[in-house]
């Protein structure tokens, strides 16, 4: 899902800049000196899931992760998910520093949208809290999905058919990270529910 | 704390079932009169059907092609050609890689040793991240944590005082 550098136009690139440049400083702002911990694990986790890859016809698709990282960490996701960003970027030549801001906004955004939508329904029940955990998974990707075609729409209108693409790839991932997700909040909340910001605050 | 050292671990062993990376890698050598090409997705991920455009640093079209279905493209070596040449091999779907060919490496006729370097180049291009790079990184971000989280605990504590 990393877009690679020299693709996205100069405009592109600079709106997904100044978004990034806010997002992050507005999670900076929100992060709390409790929730560090989590915070590293979580950008930790989204630095490797780049990492587990599968093969889906002629495209080679990754995990991401960011479902996860958003409902657990909120705004807080914002700042983790550049982190990350630009250690795969440095370390794995994944996507590149130009095109930092745009995939940065990419995968942070609906990261954090997700965290509003189901954050309630974690913790009412085991089948809720999985569903919720399913449709954060799943969400994020569609909308991650979305939201690169969007960037390379606006690049080059040549790009439509290529978005249509992306979105249909990243259909068996939307599935792959919703199950794991939704297992992952469910055995979390089992296992260490202060991780989820709702439990802590009751 | 045992519970974040259980999660730690989880996060640090996930890449150990299956650590492949995801990058376009094009790589381009010189050989008894043509340019040969190959773009992968890493070992064993060839990039198929992909186009390869050819340019000067100036911009200027030189060949464009396709590569195959074991990413593979070949061309005959462009004739008066004094420049550089960049290599680029687009993927589709926002993923795209490049290489620069010399100019001394165009009218230079490949050795056996030379040819050898090169395919050890390449051989280290497409290997998976190491597990010290991985390690590394996972380092880095929990030192910026701890970073902010030393900033985070002044500023509060300059604020109760």
């Amino acid at each position: 899902m990393h877009i690679s550098e020299g693709i996205l136009s100069g405009q592109v690139l600079a709106a997904g800049a100044a978004i990034t440049i806010v997002g992050t400083a507005m999670g900076l702002k929100k992060i709390d000196y409790d929730q560090m911990v989590h915070v590293a694990i979580l950008a930790s986790a989204f630095f490797v899931a780049s990492l587990i890859h599968v093969n889906i016809g002629p495209v080679s698709v990754h995990l991401i992760l960011n479902g996860v990282v958003g409902l657990l960490l909120g705004m807080a996701a914002f700042p983790a998910i550049v982190t990350a960003l630009v250690l795969q970027s440095l370390f794995f030549q994944y996507g590149g520093l130009t095109a930092l801001g745009a995939n940065a906004v990419v995968m942070a955004v609906p990261a954090v949208l997700v965290h509003f939508l189901f954050l309630p329904l974690l913790g009412k029940s085991p089948r809720l809290t999985f569903v919720g955990g399913f449709l954060a998974g799943f969400v994020s990707i569609g909308l991650s999905s979305l939201l690169m075609a969007l960037a390379l729409w606006f690049t080059n209108e040549d790009f439509l058919k290529t978005c249509i693409a992306i979105i249909s790839a990243h259909v068996p991932v939307m599935v792959i990270e919703g199950i794991i997700t939704g297992f992952c909040v469910s055995f979390l909340l089992k296992v260490y529910p202060e991780i989820i910001p709702l439990r802590k605050s009751r | 704390m045992k519970k974040i050292i259980i999660l730690i671990a989880l996060v640090f062993f996930m890449p150990a079932t299956a650590a492949l990376a995801h990058k376009v890698i094009v790589f381009a050598w010189v050989e008894q009169g043509q340019i040969h090409v190959e773009g992968s997705f890493g070992s064993d991920r060839p990039a198929k059907n992909c186009t390869i455009t050819v340019k000067t640093p100036e911009g200027i079209l030189v060949h464009q092609g396709i590569t195959d279905t074991q990413g593979l493209y070949s061309f005959a070596l462009p004739e008066g050609l004094d420049s550089d040449l960049i290599l680029e091999l687009n993927a589709g779907t926002g993923h795209s890689g490049q290489w620069t060919l010399p100019k001394d490496e165009l009218s230079l006729e490949s050795s056996p040793e030379n040819l050898k370097n090169k395919m050890a180049q390449k051989q280290s291009l497409e290997k998976s991240p190491s597990l010290v790079r991985i390690a590394a990184g996972i380092a880095v971000i929990f030192i910026l944590a701890f970073l902010v989280s030393f900033v985070k605990k002044r500023k509060k504590g300059r604020h109760n005082a």
